[in-house]
């Protein structure tokens, strides 16, 4: 069984305020709190690649848990701003890290439903092929295509990394299930041709819509209720988004876990950013929901279980 | 029972939304973008508008929807 151990992160040092910018989008204060979530929005510096982030959030997994480059037998990166077209930024960062050459490299191009999506897939292949020990990196580096005069996106996203190590028959959390989902046709609502464009009510409206009915769905399935989940980490997309699902699923304000207002949304990283601070606080037997929906429009949620 | 969609039904979906802190107060024919209604509040009351009605709201008609009562006229024309 193939389990998530360990999370390594990182977020840039450099920060800028939205604080700065009340006046620019005629927005005051209690708004950048309390709807959109985000004081301020972590920077990468402009040279610096998806890559880059995830060597910074490997270094902090090894301080954590000092790992055998040896040992790792899969290295997948979740990118849709990946260091260049060609070749995939897995086998960058391998080559960075020094991992051995029998060392599996692939990238997943999602989104915000990049994480839960990987989780299944990485841990499937790993399973399918008797593997032991694998990194899953999430990086997406939204800094480069912001359009930094953009009222819909130049308030919400923050540069980060993080990634997550999985082994086989070690204490940590393993999925129970998962739901996954796209509306491909409304595909246009949040893209990228270089510089992001997002219609904030269509995405708004596929969210409020769409991620209770897959969480209720999944519960179903595992015949669980959502009195028996432990803590939510739902996508960090704003605080807007965050509060109408938890109210739409009527979920207890305590277990749902938000933590924006120092970084931003960070993609596909929002969820284990998340869990990060609370992995090891997590005990044997509790359950944890997990949702990510956004670009494509795609969605995936999991319920994961400590063991 | 009547299809008719009035002020109360209005009333009643946004506050069943907590988007508002009290509706009774909202004045019908003033833009509720002067009542403290922001632009996030505003796309979560066109959205359970359309969920409870059973409406579609397109983004070119949103411009002629700043009141509660051009929103009453609206609903009830597209019904």
């Amino acid at each position: 069984m193939i389990a998530l151990t360990h999370i390594g992160t990182y977020l840039p040092e450099r920060k800028i305020s939205n604080l700065d910018l009340l006046n620019k989008f005629e927005v005051d204060e209690s708004f950048i709190r309390n709807k959109i979530g985000v004081v301020y929005r972590t920077r990468k510096e402009v040279h610096e690649k998806a890559s880059d982030l995830c060597i910074k959030s490997f270094e902090n997994l090894q301080e954590q848990t000092p790992l055998n480059l040896e040992d790792v037998e899969c290295c997948i990166v979740v990118t849709q701003n990946p260091d260049m077209n060609i070749p995939h930024t897995s086998a960058i960062v391998h080559g960075a890290l020094g991992l051995p050459e029998s060392c599996a490299c692939f990238d997943i191009s999602l989104g915000c439903s990049g994480y839960v999506y990987s989780l299944s897939v990485v841990t499937a292949f790993m399973q399918a092929n008797g593997m032991s020990k694998g990194l899953l990196f999430t990086a997406d580096p939204y800094s480069d295509i912001i359009d930094e005069n953009d009222k819909n996106t130049a308030l919400i996203f923050g540069d980060g990394a993080t990634v997550s190590l999985l082994e086989s028959d070690q204490p940590g959390l393993v999925a129970l299930g998962f739901d996954f989902g796209s509306k491909g046709a409304s595909y246009k609502s949040l893209i990228s041709d270089g510089r992001l464009f997002m219609n904030g009510r269509a995405v708004f409206n596929f969210t409020a819509s769409t991620v209770p009915i897959s969480i209720r769905k999944l519960l179903e399935k595992l015949n669980l209720t959502k009195e028996q989940i432990d803590a939510w980490y739902l996508h960090q997309g704003s605080k807007y988004i965050v509060d109408t699902i938890s109210t739409r699923l009527g979920l207890d304000r305590d277990k749902v876990v938000f933590d924006m207002y120092e970084y931003g949304n960070t993609v596909s990283s929002s969820i284990p950013l998340l869990l990060s601070s609370d992995l090891y606080k997590i005990q044997k037997g509790q359950k944890i929901g997990i949702s990510g929906f956004g670009v494509g429009l795609s969605w995936a949620s999991a319920i994961l279980e400590k063991v | 029972m009547s299809n008719v969609v009035t002020v109360k039904k209005i009333l009643e979906t946004i506050e069943k939304a907590h988007l508002v802190n009290d509706v009774n107060a909202l004045a019908l024919d003033r833009p509720l973008s002067e009542q403290g209604v922001d632009s996030l509040d505003f796309s979560g009351i066109l959205f359970n508008l359309e969920e409870v009605f059973g409406v579609e709201i397109p983004d070119e008609d949103i411009a002629s929807l700043q009141t509660i009562n051009s929103i009453l006229i609206y609903i009830n024309r597209k019904k």
